[in-house]
């Protein structure tokens, strides 16, 4: 079968004018923070060979996410999609594609974003990890695959942490750390020739209701509103000196410079 | 617009955009400035496919359909109307006649290097007293042997200093009926063929537009595209898709203009007050955006007919017509809110404003254009 990399992509939302969510295909696109994870993952193909699977949970919108890691070069999309999805926290979501990877198996490694332009809880990757028992690395900055081990880098407070880790292995990726390809004409093209991406649904996975949706998300969003920001300038008394000393008090007691 | 524009060419304006943002964005006003073609960006732009848009794949094309290519020459226009140009001429006027017209041994030859974008090609009808009336050339190819003996001086050829293709119009039968005009291939480097200086322009400065000339060049029979006398035909149909280029390309200068406009009237404070308060600012932004808006629907409608396989040429006369007046007074708006700054080589509105000009007289002028459109409309009576 060959090396086998599975990515799990999100299709997010650009805009909620009066705070309202709809998901369309105009208001929707791949989650940003994804196509570094994609590059990630085709860099690895394009060294050892194999292919890259690309899944995304979401609805029929989610469409576009897929056909962009397709233009992108992944071999295969798969989009798990069922109305009883609906309303899922990362808990569910995390069950539903726990689920989902499982019928994938043999992979070497799935590789996720850090987190999602819209929801932005970054819990997606480990709780799947978790749902599936495979080790765990975040942030994931440099990989390499020798024999059967991966070798991986991660930058975290300042230090440069390495990990050697058996396949199968979860990785969410740095953001910063793959600079996604441009998409050549033809890649996009090809992608759009033939309807080819795959459909699961929760039967296909094998899932009960109870565990996914509204009923398998233990949190609730309650509201939603958007947060304004307000800048208040002051101006300091005294002469430079004391300006200056008053200025130090207080960017230090905010935190803002060192004690 | 939601009916004309698929999942595929969000992509595409997606992935066009963020590649200009980052690449050609950044140098726009420097070429400009230097009147310098961006052979950096150029070989990149080559690689993604920017020069076979609508090649088959089997010659290193990317097979897309047309409102993609419309989609694509707005978005790099919107980065800079200069390299816009180079890729509508390109793909338009040169690459697809080829792909038209040509016998297989010419794709192979012609096609595949120019889709592929390691060769560059042109288009050179224009001569110093043919333009509008192109029935009118001066320039003669003569039948010996095997060969046509070539004698042209072609003018205002856009991608004149880089082009390794031309196609050159030409009479292939000087003596007889003053109609009899004929397409041959010209590659630069063939003995006789001169590229002469690059002309010092209002706009588009960084194309590298050139005279070029041909003292007697011989050129092989084989390079005869089509059959001798079918040179209207071929430049008719060229340009048919040609105006939808040049269309696609008068949007994209006049969304970057609306842009600038915009950010502009809204930064800048006068009275207390952004300017995008003031109603006068605020009537000019509304115009913009109106004729921003309709250029862009006439030229994707063009697109679309075209893909759907129907007659287009009235439309695609339209939109070029439309949208290139409509870059002019758009872009003029946009120097306007600016004021002072926007006559200065501080903002990129300037640019606009001189690039904008010409869209309104290359590949037919708006004269022209109303003449096409009125014998349509009127029909032949």
């Amino acid at each position: 079968m060959g090396f086998h990399i599975v990515v799990c992509i999100k299709s997010v939302i650009l805009a909620a004018p009066e705070e309202q969510v709809v998901r369309t295909e105009d208001t929707s696109e791949l989650n940003p923070f994804d196509r570094p994870v994609l590059e990630a993952a085709l860099r690895l193909k394009e060294l050892h060979g194999g292919r890259v699977t690309a899944i995304s949970m979401g609805p029929e919108a989610s469409l576009s996410a897929l056909s962009e890691a397709r233009a992108m070069g992944v071999d295969r999309e798969i989009l798990i999609s069922d109305p009883a999805f609906a309303g899922s926290d990362t808990l569910a979501t995390s069950t539903v594609l726990g689920a989902g990877l499982q019928k994938l198996v043999p992979f070497d490694l799935v590789l996720f974003g850090v987190r999602t332009a819209d929801s932005d809880t970054g819990q997606v990757g480990p709780q799947t990890s978790v749902q599936l028992g495979i080790p765990f690395i975040s942030m994931v900055s440099g990989i390499e695959w020798q024999k059967d081990v991966f070798r991986v880098e991660r930058v975290a407070d300042h230090f440069l942490e390495e990990y050697e880790v058996t396949s199968p292995v979860a990785f969410t990726i740095h953001p910063g750390a793959f600079e996604p390809r441009d998409l050549g004409l033809s890649g996009i093209g090809r992608a759009f020739e033939s309807e080819r991406v795959e459909r699961w649904n929760l039967s296909d996975l094998g899932l009960v209701p109870e565990r996914v949706g509204d009923a398998g998300s233990p949190t609730r969003v309650i509201s939603m509103m958007r947060v304004k920001e307000t800048k208040k300038c002051e101006f300091l008394k005294g002469d430079a000196r004391e300006q200056a000393d008053e200025l130090m008090k207080r960017l230090s007691e905010s935190g803002a410079i060192g004690a | 617009m939601d009916g004309i524009l698929s999942e595929k060419h969000r992509i595409v304006r997606r992935s066009v955009r963020s590649f200009c943002d980052r690449e050609i964005r950044p140098i726009a006003g420097e070429i400009d400035r230097e009147a310098r073609f961006p052979w950096e960006v150029v070989e990149k732009m080559g690689k993604l496919g920017y020069f076979g848009i609508q090649a088959p794949r089997e010659l290193g094309g990317a097979d897309l359909d047309s409102v993609s290519y419309a989609i694509i020459v707005e978005e790099i226009s919107r980065a800079s109307g200069s390299l816009g140009l180079c890729v509508t001429v390109h793909n338009s006027v040169a690459l697809y006649p080829i792909l038209a017209f040509g016998s297989e041994a010419q794709q192979e030859k012609w096609a595949k290097p120019l889709a592929g974008g390691e060769k560059i090609g042109a288009f050179c009808l224009t001569e110093p007293n043919a333009g509008s009336d192109a029935s009118g050339i001066e320039a003669t190819a003569v039948s010996d042997g095997d060969a046509y003996v070539v004698n042209a001086n072609k003018v205002f050829v856009t991608n004149g200093g880089v082009a390794d293709i031309c196609l050159l119009f030409l009479k292939t039968n000087p003596s007889g009926d003053r109609r009899e005009i004929s397409v041959v291939v010209a590659e630069r480097g063939t003995p006789g063929f001169v590229v002469g200086d690059l002309e010092d322009l209002c706009g588009m400065r960084a194309n590298p537009v050139s005279s070029i000339r041909l003292y007697d060049c011989r050129l092989p029979l084989d390079n005869l595209l089509g059959r001798e006398g079918m040179g209207l035909k071929i430049g008719l149909a060229a340009l048919d898709t040609g105006r939808m280029g040049i269309a696609a390309q008068a949007l994209g200068i006049a969304q970057a203009a609306l842009e600038e406009g915009i950010l502009y009237a809204r930064q800048r404070r006068q009275f207390r007050v952004p300017i995008s308060k003031h109603q006068a600012i605020r009537m000019m932004i509304a115009d913009m955006g109106t004729l921003v808006e309709a250029s862009r629907l006439m030229t994707y409608r063009a697109a679309a007919l075209k893909d759907s396989g129907k007659r287009f040429s009235q439309e695609s006369a339209m939109a070029k017509l439309f949208a290139s007046e409509a870059c002019c007074k758009v872009t003029d708006m946009a120097v306007q809110i600016h004021g002072g700054y926007g006559y200065s080589k501080s903002y990129p509105v300037e640019r606009y404003y001189r690039d904008a000009r010409v869209t309104r007289i290359y590949e037919g002028s708006s004269e022209v254009h109303r003449m096409v459109i009125a014998r349509g409309v009127l029909g032949k009576k």
